[in-house]
């Protein structure tokens, strides 16, 4: 029982950190983030193809102009679509990101009703 | 000659194959068997021996470079390093699957030579079902990926091996993967026989016991060698990427550990039959799976070498098939297992671990597939990368590996003792080694905290529990503490790596430096090479420690291959048990100006060791039988 306790604890937590908005604008980890349209499968960051260079220079321009991560995404999506991005929108695929969870929500249940039922039994 | 000889040999190799399923019919038909076990050694003992003279005559095909087979004229050149020649020939979709079909009948062959013995209804079940797959990928090689089509006229020269194929990792990577993956059909076969036999569950753990641990063993080991590659052929500059091929062979991994775990209940307390058999399934279930998404193409991937439409609908088929017989078979015969045991058991905990690895199979799946529905559903392209795995599967490692730790010393049925004591004081410890680190370094995460926490509460537990069982002398499986333990140091590692990376990216002219943190990196010179297949400009740079005064020299590569023409970037790594150096240079067009990736990446050689010594511990187990 403890143990589950533990767990649903975690993932209340969890989901803060799903909602949270990240302001902290990491050159590196914006470039990790976008992906290179000529390449197969690459970020812009592991990439050495010259549509990767251009956009690393894209990108810090606009970090030195100010903008915050968020708007340096909401801008490249506009521009090239959903599929530059290698950590999908919440609001427009919530469905992806809280199906795992739900999934394993479920799991927690069946488990739990399982070891109960199994406890049942042995006191019949 | 060799293209005529190959379509022959498989052909008879065909026949061969429906000869097994027809006997094995007649065998398991009363009125009609005349004749013993014995007579099914012999004809799989000819299955394995063909399949494998197929596999050197391709062999053959590509060491004399004859081009009149399509398979070497579109993969090898006669220029190429003769270890290539032979590695280019699982280096295609054609030659992987004739090395699928050499898996498969291999193992086909052993499972019926070591169990020889036991209940004969069983074993020629499982022989009929696992000759109904070989029986549909050889028709698949035959019809669809013939690797001995022929080519009118003879061509002088071959298109050559993709450079980036051209790579000892590689060479043995596909082998050792497939070992896991494809091994997993003897039990995929052994559930459906065992379904159909009515085996009971503790006679059926037995069997398939020792086929879960050697699959899963190579499937970890053939993983890790695919990461390593990854790592410094693709210039990627990490360990794990997400990829959507990365992620189809980690989802059979996941079914395989829960299942090495179930089978032990179902071995030693006769329940979660059911259960077991659904994972047996599933895992060569997702292996073809796997593979279909990964050859059809449908998934954007840097294995994209391999992808055909056609072939992708053949798959698709036959997996259908499968998982519908299989699924039929399961409604029909399962039955229902009786069992008792308390909350606070080993049953639970192993339970639990399922569920935890249902947990990660599940989001990588559905991360990997949701790309597909969406273009379907709504026309829109969306990439679902790394960022989308790390948030959603990170967090919930912390409390697997706290059960990882406890779960072991746990009994079976009900656990009367407390180690509450020893938890806390672990737990203490680990608290404050994490401080250390975040105290002589920089802040880390709250997340990445907790990661390390948890992983060094793991170590700790698995290194005392096999010091107490040391100093009582009680018989202790050391596999496990090995395997706990290496990921307990995988995890650990990973987590500094991620927390203590240098990463920059910088543009820089030949003769200029640079300073990145407490490195200085001087781009001192840039040469021109010419090698027997490629041409090179390679760049010579000075990385100065500024604090310890260490200095290195790297040479990355832009590699202009003739057999293909391709353009490669060689990353240069200099090694150290503590950190890699890792440096990627490439040109910018129309200017001197070269773009430079620079990392400092703690730990890299630790995260490898880490990740074999987890398969060490599986192997053994398998050795000590």
């Amino acid at each position: 029982m403890r143990l589950i306790y533990t767990f649903l604890i975690f993932f209340s937590f969890l989901f803060f950190n799903l909602f949270a908005k990240d302001i902290s604008t990491k050159e590196a980890e914006i470039f990790k983030n976008i992906r290179c349209l000529i390449c197969q499968g690459q970020s812009i960051a592991d990439s050495n193809s010259e549509f990767s260079q251009t956009l690393k220079l894209v990108v810090k321009d606009q970090i030195k102009e100010g903008k915050s991560k968020e708007e340096i995404y909401d801008f490249l999506i506009e521009k090239y679509g959903e599929w530059i991005v290698y950590k999908p929108t919440f609001s427009k695929n919530f469905i992806l990101w809280l199906l795992p969870y739900i999934f394993l929500l479920l799991g927690g249940i069946v488990l739990f009703l399982l070891i109960k039922k199994r406890e049942n039994t042995k006191t019949n | 000659m060799l293209s005529n000889t190959g379509n022959t040999l498989i052909f008879i190799n065909i026949i061969l194959t429906l000869s097994i399923i027809y006997f094995s019919f007649q065998f398991l038909n009363k009125e009609k068997r005349n004749f013993g076990v014995k007579k099914f050694v012999e004809l799989s003992l000819y299955q394995t021996t063909l399949s494998l003279i197929i596999f050197f005559t391709l062999i053959l095909g590509f060491v004399f470079s004859d081009f009149s087979i399509e398979n070497v004229y579109r993969n090898s050149h006669t220029l190429k390093p003769l270890f290539y020649k032979i590695t280019g020939t699982w280096g295609n979709h054609e030659g992987s699957l004739l090395l699928w079909i050499n898996v498969l009948v291999f193992f086909s062959y052993l499972f019926l030579l070591f169990n020889k013995k036991s209940n004969h209804i069983f074993l020629i079940y499982t022989l009929l079902i696992q000759n109904f797959l070989i029986l549909g990928f050889l028709l698949f090689l035959f019809v669809n990926s013939n690797p001995f089509s022929l080519v009118v006229p003879k061509p002088l020269e071959g298109l050559g091996l993709n450079p980036i194929l051209q790579d000892p990792a590689l060479a043995i990577h596909p082998p050792l993967l497939y070992v896991g993956f494809v091994g997993s059909s003897i039990y995929f076969s052994a559930a459906v026989a065992s379904l159909i036999s009515g085996l009971t569950g503790s006679e059926f753990a037995k069997k398939i016991k020792l086929w879960v641990l050697i699959s899963w063993c190579f499937q970890t080991l053939g993983i890790t060698l695919g990461s390593i590659w990854a790592y410094y052929e693709l210039g990627w500059g990490g360990f794990w990427f997400w990829d959507p091929v990365e992620n189809s062979s980690l989802m059979p991994w996941f079914v395989m550990t829960a299942l090495l775990h179930s089978v032990m209940v179902l071995e030693k307390r006769n329940m979660l039959y059911s259960w077991v058999i659904i994972l047996c399934l599933m895992t060569f279930t997702l292996s073809v799976t796997g593979t279909f998404l990964v050859r059809s193409g449908i998934l954007n991937s840097v294995h994209t070498f391999a992808n055909d439409p056609s072939r992708g609908l053949y798959i698709l088929v036959f997996l259908s098939v499968m998982i519908f017989f299989a699924i039929t078979i399961f409604i029909k015969k399962n039955k229902k297992d009786h069992y008792i045991f308390s909350g606070y058991s080993k049953e639970t905990f192993i339970l639990a671990n399922n569920w935890f690895m249902a947990f990660f199979l599940f989001t990588i799946l559905v991360g990997t597939v949701y790309p597909i529905f969406t273009e379907v559903l709504t026309q829109t392209k969306v990439s679902v990368g790394p960022p989308f795995y790390n948030i959603t599967i990170i967090p919930i490692v912390i409390p697997f590996l706290l059960l990882m730790a406890i779960a072991p010393n746990i009994s079976w049925i009900k656990d009367r003792t407390n180690n509450l004591k020893k938890i806390s004081f672990l737990i203490i410890l680990s608290i404050l080694i994490n401080s250390i680190i975040f105290h002589f370094f920089k802040s880390m995460s709250l997340i990445s905290n907790l990661i390390i926490i948890s992983s060094l509460f793991l170590i700790f537990y698995t290194l005392s529990d096999f010091f107490s069982s040391y100093k009582k002398k009680i018989y202790l499986v050391p596999s496990r503490i090995v395997s706990h333990l290496g990921f307990g140091l995988l995890i650990f590692f990973i987590g500094l790596n991620h927390n203590f990376s240098i990463e920059k990216d910088f543009n820089i002219k030949v003769g200029e430096k640079k300073s990145v943190e407490n490195f200085l990196i001087n781009f001192e010179s840039l040469n021109l090479i010419e090698k027997e297949n490629y041409k090179a400009i390679v760049g010579t740079f000075r990385v100065d420690n500024k604090k310890n005064l260490n200095s290195n020299t790297l040479s990355p590569e832009i590699r202009i291959y003739s057999q293909p023409e391709t353009l490669t970037y060689e990353a240069s790594i200099r090694t150290r048990l503590s950190h890699d150096l890792y440096l990627t240079m490439s040109n910018i067009n129309r200017t001197e100006l070269y773009n430079i990736k620079f990392q400092k990446k703690p730990f890299m050689m630790m995260i490898w060791l880490s990740a074999i010594l987890i398969s060490i511990g599986g192997f053994l187990r398998i050795f000590k039988k």
